[in-house]
């Protein structure tokens, strides 16, 4: 029999909700054991009360968790109806979660130098990663872009890292450099230093990194997304197609060896 | 609470739907699967399928639509993999029901063929003559009562196991008289219904193909309807499904006629849906006054 699913339900509190940029905001939830199970990578199936006609959980990803205070920080988009009443949430509100589902990031072992790639609402899970990397004494480069500066995310994060370069990006031009942040990465791959890349962010940036990456002879992973029914392996929905045949992103991934993704 | 699914001794009405419940083993660190009456496992074919491809599934009002198209391993792979966690829970006393996939008669054949060698352990099978996404096989052969009667003809011949079919929801009666005329020994009303969504800034499906299968509880008045017509129409067995959340909403299938329930998209939600389902059926049950469940079957007055 295969692994089921880490996944377990978890009751939280919401600890405080705020927006960090246009519409996007940071919820602190308190969930104790989560806290302390979640690894950078996995992800979280959250439950949405408020309207009967929306059933389905929507999984997020996490930014950080601090198993001493047995919080878990997510930082997530408003785009539907869910997550609209989500960012009403206020602090002391109540309910539930399954999580952590599927497995993280696995940077190779003696990794020494590594780049993160983030786009728009991708970049919370490769801060997470980059933020463990840095504990673990390897140099991360960064680069991570939006669709303008108002909707970006992860500056002041990232630079309080105080390691690597960082190179940001948005399409319009409002912060960095402008235009979408796979050019500065693949910039920074033909330099050829790195022993590492993660990437997150909309299919087509992750598939033009990855092709950097695999130019560059580099090992990369990528974090995909799928329309998850219910995020530990009952329902064949979230499929990847990898070379390896239809794999559940929620199961199998939803970090994926990007040289096995056929379909971003 | 026990009740008898042509066939299949089940120590209470609560099954769980094809396709909701994998092969049970993903459930198992999250609920206790043995109290449940039955499981059905997810459709597998002879040979593997890898399904359609992304995005499989769409939340809409009320419920969801997926066009994953019966995505299995083929049965050897199934009986390996999962074979022994499935025994052991025949062991516990859960009964298992395999579905069976296929594209054509012969395919159908040979699936029930390999799963009647390799899955000693199973206690039934049940025909998927209704995938509305699969081009061929599914619903197209199960959509009238000479198409369905073919297939359950020729896997009788196969087995005396207890046979099931997963009817389209379509043509209820004459389907599930035919079906019986052939030798069924019960049948699972209804699978999802082909539906649509579309976005319409793209102008593109949500879905990777222009239609999908409709379950939740937005279909749960039509799958009653279906299994009450059924329920009228034939004396062998009906397992009600489509958008059970709750006790109550078992307890509609049951009044209408069914023996049995099984529980689908609530899985998906909360993963030990089913089991909160049958204990909110056992007050139920009892709040009606009965010793046995069986007396409440089709137990409905207008």
């Amino acid at each position: 029999m295969p692994s089921p699913s880490p996944a377990r339900m978890h009751d939280f509190e919401v600890v405080s909700n705020e927006k960090i940029a246009e519409g996007i905001f940071s919820l602190v939830i308190l969930a104790p054991r989560l806290a302390s199970a979640l690894k950078p990578g996995q992800f979280v199936n959250i439950r949405i009360p408020g309207d009967a006609s929306e059933l389905l959980r929507i999984p997020l990803s996490y930014v950080s968790s601090d198993a001493e205070a047995g919080t878990v920080e997510l930082w997530y988009a408003v785009v539907g109806n869910g997550t609209r009443r989500m960012s009403a949430w206020e602090p002391g509100f109540k309910s539930d979660l399954l999580g952590p589902g599927g497995h993280g990031w696995s940077a190779p072992e003696g990794c020494r130098r590594a780049l993160v790639v983030g786009g728009g609402i991708g970049v919370p899970p490769v801060l997470c990663l980059a933020r463990e990397l840095a504990s673990a004494g390897v140099r991360v480069d960064a680069c991570f872009g939006a669709a303008s500066g108002d909707k970006l995310v992860g500056v002041h994060e990232f630079e309080g890292l105080g390691c690597g370069e960082i190179r940001i990006a948005t399409d319009d031009g409002t912060a960095g450099f402008a235009g979408f942040v796979t050019e500065p990465a693949s910039e920074l791959l033909a330099s050829g230093a790195y022993d590492y890349v993660a990437t997150c962010g909309p299919g087509i940036m992750m598939s033009k990194v990855a092709e950097a990456a695999t130019s560059a002879g580099v090992f990369c992973e990528a974090s995909l997304e799928r329309m998850m029914s219910c995020g530990f392996g009952a329902c064949s929905t979230c499929n990847v197609e990898t070379t390896d045949g239809m794999k559940g992103a929620c199961m199998c991934g939803p970090v994926f060896d990007a040289t096995k993704v056929v379909v971003w | 609470m026990a009740v008898d699914f042509g066939g299949v001794k089940m120590k209470n009405p609560i099954n769980t739907a094809s396709g909701t419940f994998g092969q049970g083993w993903q459930f198992s660190e999250l609920m206790d699967v043995s109290q449940l009456g039955a499981i059905t496992t997810k459709g597998c074919a002879a040979e593997p399928w890898p399904g359609n491809p992304a995005p499989r599934m769409t939340e809409v009002r009320g419920g969801m639509m997926n066009s994953v198209g019966l995505q299995n391993p083929g049965v050897e792979a199934f009986a390996r993999d999962y074979g022994p966690w499935l025994a052991d829970l025949t062991d516990a006393g859960t009964q298992v029901i395999c579905q069976v996939a296929g594209h054509s008669t012969e395919e159908y054949v040979r699936a029930l063929e390999m799963f009647c060698e390799l899955t000693p352990w199973a206690a039934g099978f049940e025909i998927n003559v209704s995938c509305p996404n699969i081009a061929a096989g599914g619903a197209a052969c199960g959509s009238t009562p000479e198409g369905a009667a073919e297939v359950m003809r020729a896997c009788r011949k196969v087995t005396d196991r207890p046979l099931f079919v997963k009817m389209a929801p379509v043509r209820i009666p004459e389907i599930a008289r035919a079906l019986e005329a052939e030798g069924a020994d019960g049948l699972t009303v209804i699978n999802s219904i082909p539906g649509m969504a579309i976005d319409v800034h793209t102008r593109r499906s949500k879905l990777s193909k222009p239609t999908g299968g409709l379950s939740g509880p937005l279909c749960h008045p039509i799958a009653v309807r279906m299994v009450w017509e059924a329920a009228n129409a034939v004396d062998i067995p009906v397992c009600g499904v489509g958008g059970v959340m709750t006790g109550e909403d078992a307890a509609e299938f049951i009044l209408a006629g069914a023996c049995c329930v099984a529980v689908g998209m609530a899985s998906f939600i909360e993963p030990d849906a089913s089991v909160r389902i049958l204990h909110e059926l056992e007050e139920w049950a009892e709040s009606q006054g009965v010793r046995d469940i069986n007396e409440l079957i089709g137990a409905f007055e207008c």
